[in-house]
């Protein structure tokens, strides 16, 4: 059944015509229509826009958790951007982000294409290249723990095997968030090269064939064929791969605690803080304001990145 | 996905690809085997490094279920997962079918709406949801106003009711159900059957590979689900497997591996299992939301 799924072309329905007169048949539809729709149109409004919008108000109050806050204007913006420990969460995130979001786009394209080709046991490699996604963060982040133990981990035993000294991994402030970047890569490839992989098999053979028959190289049909018709699979990839690396939260929670010496603060983590431990709600508001910012910035530059390629992105 | 025939013939380039893939796919497993076989070592093992246990210490998964209420900890996951599924079953491909398929005013713009919701980051939205889901009115506690007490804080409703529809899994269905003909529902209305009992008993049949791809969605979120359960709750009758598994590691110093990756191989397996069995669904599922963008 799934086979259906993919290869059936999703297009989308036409608008019936719409009668100036709408007859009871209509009219039994539309109401059966916001009916079916209330329940996740309601829910999304309380548990989702709702808050939305309360963060934005958040942000310029100095509320806490025990009490109702009072407007102080972009306060909380100004100082957020004398904040020593927001910066550097700040620009850990986006470090963070820069490094995994494009390694991870490219091997996860790479081995997409990989699994593209007619080879034997494509459904097992396909599964363990998945695997770590479906996984939770917290046991990978536990198993990554051990795996950058210093003293018995299986790190610095694959770095004696390399004649490479050996490091403190986590607890080494240069290292540990370079450590968790290949983490975050690790588990987050699987998700994009299912993406690519599906985007890949739905290009469409014929052109495929027909760029074969006018006798062009692999390299040829790859750029000609193959990556344009990628491109808003590229947006897709890129737009979801930024969000997920902006949420980063479990894993630094569980390994590291945003060390050592801060450098594995990222902002999600700034925002557990001064919201769940300094109590601070108006100002951990205005920091998730900051990120939603960013997030949008960063969206919207891949967004301008791969205009060329496709108008209707 | 093309299924193939014959079996593929094994030239010199595809051989290469194969050794490249399989040294890549043992990359990918190569952090749950170290936890495998570190769940089986004693706890003086671990202080220096073998790949394999000296002897197999099955007690390690008995003990380590002993040391932390982990039973608790794993009903609670299992409650709030079968919580928050069977409402986002029911809710997110009622939605998109509507979406999809009947004749609503401002369609499109409700359809961007969910899109738009897509984009924000939960974490985003944790510092208000937190106050909303603590000033829910009558709850906990509270007046009418939601003023006074703690509403659903460290209640079952905190953990799963924000949960029981998410817009990704309504622009999932409708996605799926945009690509189903409408003819077969105008042949069940000259047959009499109601607007809502098309949808019950024509459409979402036909939909069951979109009902088992959200599912599995989820429960794979639902089962992972960290931050949320550590904001919205603070007892340990409500707190999930992901909770006790990081109260493990975070044992600074003091970590009992051993049992550490005991737990987290049984907080994990679950989950492997059940992609292993739903994965053409999975894959079905990410093709319709992902290439549509």
């Amino acid at each position: 059944m799934s086979t259906q799924t993919i290869d059936r072309p999703v297009v989308a329905a036409e608008p019936r015509p719409v009668r100036r007169r709408r007859n009871g048949v209509e009219r039994a539809k539309a109401r059966a229509g916001w009916l079916l729709l209330a329940p996740s149109l309601v829910h999304s409004i309380l548990f989702i826009a709702l808050p939305g919008v309360m963060a934005v108000y958040l942000s310029f109050t100095n509320a806490r958790v025990a009490g109702q806050g009072e407007w102080i204007g972009v306060k909380n913006y100004l100082d957020l951007f004398q904040d020593a420990d927001f910066l550097h969460a700040l620009k850990n995130t986006l470090l963070y982000t820069v490094a995994v979001v494009p390694v991870a786009m490219a091997v996860s394209l790479a081995v997409a294409i990989g699994l593209n080709q007619k080879i034997p046991g494509r459904a097992l490699f396909r599964t363990l290249f998945y695997i770590p996604v479906v996984t939770s963060t917290v046991a990978v982040a536990a198993v990554w723990l051990w795996i950058y133990n210093p003293a018995a981990g299986l790190g610095n035993q694959v770095l004696a095997f390399f004649g490479v000294a050996r490091s403190g991994w986590l607890t080494d402030p240069d290292v540990a968030l370079p450590a968790l970047m290949l983490v975050g890569i690790w588990q987050g490839l699987g998700a994009k090269m299912i993406i690519y992989l599906a985007a890949l098999q739905s290009i469409s053979p014929d052109l495929l064939e027909a760029a074969k028959l006018d006798g062009a190289s692999k390299w040829q049909t790859f750029w000609n064929v193959t990556w344009p018709g990628l491109a808003p699979v590229h947006f897709f990839v890129l737009v979801t791969s930024i969000a997920s690396s902006f949420q980063v939260f479990d894993l630094i929670y569980v390994t590291t605690g945003g060390g050592p010496a801060n450098a594995t603060n990222v902002l999600t983590f700034d925002i557990f803080s001064n919201a769940f431990e300094r109590l601070h709600l108006g100002y951990a508001s205005a920091e998730t304001v900051v990120m939603l910012v960013f997030v949008g910035i960063l969206i919207s530059l891949g967004r301008l990145s791969l205009r060329g390629h496709r108008e209707d992105l | 996905m093309s299924s193939f025939a014959e079996t593929p013939r094994l030239t010199p380039g595809r051989t290469v690809l194969m050794v490249v893939l399989a040294l890549g796919g043992f990359l990918m497993v190569v952090p749950f085997l170290w936890m495998i076989l570190t769940s089986f070592k004693t706890l003086n093992e671990v202080n220096g490094f073998a790949w394999l246990p000296n002897q197999v210490e099955w007690m390690n998964y008995v003990n380590a279920l002993k040391a932390a209420p982990f039973a608790t900890y794993f009903r609670n996951s299992v409650i709030v997962v079968v919580g928050q599924t069977i409402p986002v079953l029911l809710f997110c491909t009622a939605a998109g079918y509507a979406l999809a398929q009947l004749p609503i005013r401002g369609r499109k713009g409700i359809l961007n709406y969910f899109i738009l919701l897509l984009i924000v980051p939960f974490q985003v939205l944790i510092v208000p949801l937190f106050l909303v889901v603590r000033r829910i009115p009558l709850a906990g506690g509270n007046d009418i106003l939601g003023n006074g007490g703690t509403g659903w804080l460290n209640t079952w409703a905190a953990l799963i009711v924000p949960f029981v529809s998410a817009p990704l899994f309504t622009f999932l269905a409708r996605q799926f159900f945009v690509s189903l003909p409408a003819e077969l529902a105008d042949a069940a209305r000259v047959d009499g059957v109601s607007e809502i009992g098309i949808f019950f008993r024509i459409m979402a049949p036909l939909a069951a590979p979109a009902f088992v791809t959200i599912a599995l969605f989820n429960v794979e979120s639902a089962w992972n689900g960290f931050i949320w359960p550590l904001v919205a709750t603070s007892s340990e009758n409500l707190r999930p497997l992901q909770f006790g598994l990081a109260t493990f590691a975070q044992g600074q110093g003091s970590v009992q591996w051993p049992f550490l990756m005991a737990m987290s191989a049984l907080a994990t397996l679950p989950m492997i299992l059940l992609f292993i069995f739903g994965q053409r669904y999975f894959i079905a599922g990410m093709a319709t939301s992902g290439i549509k963008g």
